[in-house]
């Protein structure tokens, strides 16, 4: 008796566990009978549950949820093939999510890692068409929005095929392989030794522009100065000149006289002068013979 | 069990077993639960004779519901901490938020979310990337954000913050690429900032993260190592061109002052020569009219006495040979360099043959010694 309770307890617990689902915040569940999709009986639409508390027949029907928020495919960094035909790699994100329910069931077996590797495939094929038509200039500085929207047109395709809606293809990051990078920073380099060349000689150029202005200027200054002082030494040598003439005039012959005498004694004052001189001149006149009368 | 249908992947419809999310209220535990209690109550503890059974096993039921009542209650109470705001699902259904405090909720209904709201979370970006004029730079930022709608937080995007640090990703390059290294490394940093930060809000508009950006910081940015010594290079060639101009315009300052004083004391040097020579001019000119009056009075005395004074003077200061030959002899030598060597230190009085090997005889009455050379030395007389 109370083991009969217990089981009919235990049944009943099972069965309202069991007619009752719940589908939770970001979710979407679908309800197969008999593993087929159940649809609205009067517009043939499946059935997507919102989330909350749901009722089903316990043993017919079963639940499948989905994610219905917005997932993010981010894959490992892709080999693309530019204009140029250098290589590129480029890692992107998609951000896609699915908007039909029982496509994406079908198409994908209900994995996300099915539907990713189909996503994925379609981006990138989007993506290559899209690089191999520009060169690694147009791919960076270009218009990416137009990459973006290309990749994101090819991949749109996926709603229909896959049940999934593309919001967003977005490059993340392109790095470029060594030999391109190499060359990138052999130009970098050339640019800056070109920069730092130019700044210098400008400041030679400068320097020598400073320099050599002062140097002229500090050249006609002395020469101007020359050229005044010499004219006041000649107005002093002038001036001295009238001042000997006017006085010399009134006895020349006198002049003569004195100033020769003052020359001498100028010219001849000493000891390593050594004259050699005859007994015979006016001043040995007395010398040899005192009574030598007149000359 | 019946109701575990095989086909469904092995999954039980309502536990939800290896979800990424979390499934509906634990039923399973539910039924666990119930399921110990009604063992407790009835079979846990067999009442031992049958008469008292029934009454004891009624109230045993009793307490066992008020039990269960009370640890129910119980269970229902959580707290929220003061920076978050707690979801609330009902039956998994999004059903408002509460805020911090104790609460109570219906356990096995409803469930609770907290998550942080005030919080100021930050995310880095950096790595290399291309520019507009291809070159390669490193550029780090960093974004600082808040949770404001903690629904779409949670439940818009299966992971709201890497969402929001691969937008930020692709929004950093995205700007990078359309601007030029040198705005970058140093004048548009500002500008590059906001561009980041417009582009990042950009991004994120059709996600729904339920995120705000507080603020985008712009880190650092440097040209890679490989050439960062020619960068450096370049900057240091800026500071020699300053160094260049100011070192000229040094020697400028140092050079044109002293030229000034230069200029100045030739002035000044002329103008007192011109002092100087007019001055003794005057002084000469003066002496000479003193005397010429006296000469003109007595000019054969005067004269003869100032051709004597002066000529005296003139011999006394001087070193002198006497050569008192008729006629030059050709053989006659004059040590001249030695005499003036000897004059040099000492005076001596010539002539006097003390050393020499090869004196000449230079005295009066010696032998004749006529030369074309003495002739030179004579005192030429008019």
């Amino acid at each position: 008796m109370k083991n009969f309770l217990i089981a009919i307890l235990a049944l009943l617990a099972v069965l309202t566990v069991s007619a009752v689902f719940v589908v939770s915040e970001g979710e979407r569940g679908i309800v197969f009978q008999f593993k087929k999709i159940k649809r609205d009986s009067a517009t043939g639409e499946m059935l997507v549950f919102e989330p909350g508390l749901h009722f089903k027949l316990p043993l017919v029907e079963s639940v499948r949820k989905f994610d219905a928020r917005i997932q993010t495919l981010d894959e490992a960094p892709d080999r693309f093939v530019t204009a140029e035909k250098k290589d590129l790699m480029v890692d992107s994100f998609v951000k896609w999510r699915i908007v039909d329910f029982s496509t994406y069931y079908l198409r994908t077996s209900g994995s996300i890692e099915n539907a990713q590797a189909l996503l994925k495939q379609k981006v990138n094929n989007g993506l290559r068409t899209e690089f191999g038509a520009r060169t690694i200039k147009e791919i960076v500085s270009g218009d990416r929005d137009a990459i973006m929207s290309k990749a994101q047109e090819s991949a749109a395709s996926s709603q229909d095929d896959l049940g999934i809606e593309v919001i967003d293809v977005r490059i993340k990051a392109i790095n470029l392989p060594t030999e391109v990078s190499n060359s990138i920073y052999e130009r970098m380099r050339a640019e800056r030794t070109a920069v730092a060349k130019e700044h210098r000689s400008q400041g030679q150029e400068q320097s020598e522009i400073i320099r050599a202005t002062i140097d002229a200027k500090v050249t006609v200054m002395l020469a101007t100065a020359q050229k005044e002082a010499l004219e006041i030494r000649g107005e002093g040598d002038a001036l001295a000149a009238k001042v000997y003439a006017d006085s010399y005039k009134k006895d020349p012959e006198f002049f003569n006289f004195f100033r020769s005498l003052e020359a001498y004694e100028k010219s001849f004052n000493s000891k390593s002068d050594v004259m050699v001189v005859k007994p015979d001149s006016d001043f040995f006149h007395y010398l040899k013979d005192s009574a030598k009368a007149g000359k | 069990m019946a109701w575990n249908e095989p086909g469904n992947n092995d999954k039980d419809p309502w536990k939800n077993k290896g979800g990424s999310n979390q499934g509906p209220p634990d039923l399973d535990d539910l039924l666990k639960d119930l399921g110990q209690k009604v063992s407790g109550v009835f079979g846990g503890k067999p009442s031992g004779s049958g008469g008292s059974g029934k009454s004891f096993s009624s109230v045993g039921i009793i307490l066992a519901v008020i039990i269960a009542a009370l640890v129910y209650a119980f269970s229902g109470f959580y707290t929220i901490k003061e920076a978050e705001q707690g979801i609330v699902l009902r039956f998994g259904q999004y059903a408002g938020t509460e805020d911090p405090g104790l609460r109570w909720k219906w356990t096995f209904i409803e469930r609770i979310i907290p998550v942080d709201m005030q919080t100021t979370r930050d995310l880095p970006a950096a790595g290399f990337m291309l520019t507009q004029d291809e070159n390669v730079v490193r550029v780090e930022m960093q974004v600082q954000y808040r949770v404001v709608d903690a629904r779409n937080y949670v439940f818009s995007v299966t992971d709201a913050d890497d969402s929001l640090s691969q937008s930020l990703d692709s929004a950093l390059r995205y700007v990078v690429g359309h601007a030029a290294m040198d705005d970058i490394l140093t004048s548009g940093r500002e500008t590059i900032r906001q561009s980041v930060w417009e582009e990042l809000e950009k991004i994120i508009e059709p996600y729904n993260l339920g995120l705000i950006v507080v603020d985008v910081n712009f880190k650092d940015a440097r040209p890679p190592e490989e050439v960062k010594d020619a960068f450096d290079d370049a900057i240091s060639a800026q500071e020699d061109e300053v160094r260049f101009l100011r070192e000229a315009e040094a020697y400028a300052r140092g050079i044109e002052p002293r030229a000034r004083g230069r200029v100045k004391r030739m002035e000044q040097e002329a103008i007192a020569y011109k002092e100087q020579t007019i001055l003794d001019a005057e002084g000469a000119v003066a002496r000479f009219e003193k005397i010429l009056p006296e000469y003109q009075a007595a000019p054969e005395v005067t004269r003869q006495r100032m051709y004597l004074t002066a000529m005296e003077k003139v011999y006394s200061n001087t070193s002198k040979v006497m050569v008192d030959v008729e006629g030059g002899n050709n053989m006659m030598y004059l040590p001249l360099d030695k005499i003036i060597q000897q004059q040099g230190s000492a005076p001596r009085v010539i002539p006097q043959a003390t050393t020499g090997l090869s004196q000449a005889p230079v005295s009066t009455n010696t032998k004749p010694s006529t030369s074309g050379r003495s002739d030179r030395f004579s005192s030429g007389r008019n």
